[in-house]
């Protein structure tokens, strides 16, 4: 080891957190003690977290993933010029040029993401160094009107990311020439569906970048009050976005006369309580005034007559942090990327039965098998890939077959799924798409806030169905009960919920008829996880004789002798099929079917 | 011990010391209750009279919103709070295993129930925590285990225990 200064970055957003890197920075610090140690932002690898980047000081560098309390001293042990370099940890290095794991990342466009993972969310001076607040700088020190503001806006032609995919220069438009003196800016954070986080990893990877959005947008609305609205699941996110506003205070960028101007602006943190209508906006809106989250029947659309009465814009985060990269810009230059309809980039969250988890950034117009395959490395799993779930409970599923459909909002709605905020959850052959939809709809009616009937009483009605699907105790007449209530849901509820609750029983009807039929006329789940119509049976010819199944039942149901595979059995009459045996055999000796 | 003694002692001054430095208008009402919750575990019934009497916010509207939000919860929880999450993609990659395993070793049969009957640790399912990549994903007392099995999540809880010197009643022995 030379005397010059050694780098060590560690990723800690809170899935590096959850994956361990607490421990492993404790450990590297030990080692280490002359090092310099920089915490970053999620870089959206969150299959290889925990991930490091050692930084010799003499521009050699090396970033390495899925370090754990074991591996690590392999690394500390090849940093020290005492063991060879251990490959398989190794994401990429500036002397390892033939160790491309970092293609993951290459093969992104990052606008949004643009920072995330680059710099320590907690320092506005590296927010500064990337470039941060030019765009707003750039507003109040080149004179721009708010029209000019909405005028380059609506050269990017950019579309909300909160998932209905309307202009955002449009909707401005509406506040801008609403009356009043006093109007206001809601930052939409409450990412509402299950299984996404994109939001989580800009709040608290960049947050500076959300808050810089909002100022160009209220800006541009004249409003001078702003919210931020992000779910209480995410206490960094809330966290760090409340030192940025702090930081932003100090320095000027928020409160009276901003940088000298006569634009005033700031913004409370409001912590959301865990209602998934919460995200839709004007149900947003009654819950910052401290009410039940219950959606209102626009018009008046919140443009008009939103928050107490004000005339209000909701944006999205994602929608926020490509703000300041399109004043900066100019918005032709995001109009250039992405397709006619649907310009630049977007951001989802793949997970499931994915090999390569983690946040994508990509131009709109590649296809679906791009982002799962290319990027994302296809299955996890030695199964193939059955379908992507997109858009969460208000999306649908699009089949394998369809996965050269283009990432853009015409097309995608044209599968009958939707964009949605996202989310991408991608499933194999052992998740049954009649269950999945039963998780939708036990989900979205639990959410159901009860005020109109065909939401309230539908979703539980098309709940009910299905459970009796998946028990196998449902009629063929059934199913198409099911479709039908699904299709008046969707034309008679009051808000976004509602309309679009029924879509991942249209979509999987549509795509994946024969698993509904399997159920109902053979009872039979062909995916093997529907409890009511599977056994789990020990194949003994497979069987190890190792026990570890009996150790881990937890209904005792499982007997036999050590080392004696064909003496093991499982009493059906004990047995709940809870599966624990099946997920923790080496051999997959176990068969639920 | 029994989960009537988790019932929390209420103070008066602390609960004016909230509606002081958040506000006392009905726009207050969520992060007043989500004060007395951080504090509490739940909401207490008596903090809850407190608002009532000292805001301008009415019964109605505090219980309405108590009882709307999922945070929310009105009965004590357990000195450890062990949320599952159930989340899409948790749900795929098998969460229900991990409420399988971890309510075996608390011994809780009556799916209503959701604290161990001694009082040592409550299971709370939650919608996702954002960490979908590494799912299934369950978080003890603000600490999340990853990527777990359903037998993993035992593994986990009976090593909490131990650490926290608590009883499971499903696993006495603490094999
Ligand atoms: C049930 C429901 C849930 C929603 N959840 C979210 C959400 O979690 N985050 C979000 O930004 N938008 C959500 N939306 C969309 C918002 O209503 C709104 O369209 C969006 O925040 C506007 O911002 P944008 O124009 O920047 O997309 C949801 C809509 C519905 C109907
Ligand atoms: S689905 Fe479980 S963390 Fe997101």
């Amino acid at each position: 080891m030379s005397n010059a200064q050694w780098v060590i970055t560690v990723g800690e957003g809170t899935c590096g957190i959850a994956a361990g890197a607490p421990e492993v920075t404790e450990l590297l610090r030990k080692r280490f003690p002359e090092a310099e140690f920089k915490s970053v932002g999620c870089v959206g690898m969150c299959h290889r977290e925990v991930m490091v980047e050692i930084a010799d000081g003499e521009g050699k560098t090396y970033m390495w993933g899925n370090l754990n309390k074991k591996n690590l001293p392999k690394v500390i042990r090849f940093h020290r010029g005492e063991a060879a370099l251990p490959k398989e940890l190794l994401i990429r290095s500036s002397e390892h040029p033939e160790v491309e794991g970092g293609e993951y990342l290459t093969r992104q466009t990052r606008i949004a993401l643009r920072n995330v993972g680059q710099l320590n969310p907690t320092s506005m001076a590296q927010y500064k160094a990337r470039g941060g607040y030019a765009a707003i700088e750039k507003i109040i020190k080149n004179g721009m009107t708010p029209e000019d503001v909405i005028e380059e806006v609506k050269i990017s032609k950019i579309r909300g990311r909160g998932g209905a995919g309307f202009p955002t220069a449009t909707k401005w438009g509406f506040a801008r020439g609403a009356p009043g003196d006093l109007k206001y800016l809601v930052c939409n954070g409450d990412e509402g569906d299950p299984g996404a986080f994109m939001d989580r990893s800009l709040l608290e990877g960049d947050p500076h970048s959300v808050l810089e959005g909002m100022l160009v947008a209220a800006y541009a609305i004249g409003a001078s009050k702003g919210y931020a609205y992000i779910r209480a699941e995410y206490p960094l996110a809330l966290k760090y976005f409340g030192m940025a506003l702090e930081d932003a205070r100090q320095a000027g960028y928020l409160g009276h006369n901003i940088l000298g101007s006569h634009f005033d602006f700031d913004v409370k943190i409001k912590e959301g309580a865990g209602a998934f209508v919460c995200g839709e906006e004007t149900a947003l809106l009654a819950s910052i005034e401290g009410d039940r989250g219950m959606p209102r029947l626009r018009p008046p659309f919140p443009a008009i007559k939103g928050l107490f009465g004000k005339p209000t814009i909701i944006n999205n985060v994602e929608t926020l942090a490509n703000l300041p990269w399109i004043i900066n810009n100019g918005g032709a230059s995001y109009a250039a990327i992405g397709t006619e309809k649907s310009t630049g980039t977007k951001v989802f969250a793949l997970a499931g039965a994915i090999a390569r988890g983690g946040l994508v950034e990509v131009p709109m117009g590649v296809t679906i098998r791009h982002v799962l395959e290319k990027i994302g490395g296809g299955s996890a799993t030695k199964r193939p890939l059955k379908a992507v779930q997109m858009g969460g409970p208000s999306g649908g599923c699009i089949p394998e077959h369809m996965f050269d459909t283009l990432i853009e909002y015409e097309s995608i709605n044209a599968t009958g799924a939707i964009m949605g905020s996202g989310g991408m959850i991608v499933v194999d052959s052992k998740t049954c798409m009649v269950d999945l939809a039963k998780y939708f709809l036990q989900f979205t009616q639990n959410e159901s806030c009860g005020k109109c009937t065909f939401c309230r009483i539908g979703t539980l009605r098309m709940k009910e169905i299905l459970t009796r699907i998946c028990d196998g105790e449902a009629t063929l007449e059934e199913v198409d009960t099911l479709e039908e209530v699904a299709r008046t849901v969707r034309t008679a509820t009051l808000c976004g919920l509602g309309q679009t609750v029924a879509n991942p029983v249209l979509t999987t009807l549509k795509y994946f008829r024969h698993e509904y039929i399997a159920h109902v006329q053979e009872k039979r789940c062909p995916s093997g996880v529907c409890k009511a119509l599977i056994h789990h049976t020990i194949q003994n010819d497979k069987c190890s004789g190792c026990s570890i199944c009996q150790r881990y039942c937890p209904v005792k149901a499982i007997t036999g002798t050590v080392k004696q595979p064909d003496t093991w059995v499982i009493d059906q009459q004990v047995c709940i099929n809870c599966g624990m045996c099946a997920e923790v055999c080496n051999p997959d000796a176990i068969l639920a079917a | 011990m029994s989960t009537a003694s988790l019932e929390a002692v209420v103070d008066p001054g602390k609960v004016q010391g909230w509606i002081n430095a958040i506000g006392s208008d009905p726009s207050a009402a969520v992060p007043i209750l989500q004060a007395i919750q951080t504090e509490y575990g739940y909401l207490p019934r008596k903090a809850m009279n407190l608002v009532v009497e000292n805001t301008q916010i009415n019964a109605s509207q505090l219980y309405g919103v108590a009882t709307f939000y999922a945070q929310f919860r009105l009965k004590p929880i357990g000195r450890h709070l062990i949320r599952v999450c159930h989340g899409t993609a948790c749900h795929v990659q098998g969460a229900d295993r991990l409420n399988t395993s971890l309510r075996h070793a608390m011994e809780i049969e009556d799916p209503k129930q959701d604290t161990a009957s001694n009082g040592s640790y409550t299971l709370e399912n939650v919608a996702c925590i954002g960490c979908c990549s590494l799912a299934p994903v369950m978080v003890i007392d603000g600490q999340a285990y990853p990527s777990l099995k359903g037998a993993d999540a035992q593994r986990e809880l009976l090593k909490h225990a131990r650490e926290h010197n608590e009883i499971l009643a499903g696993h006495d022995a603490q094999e």
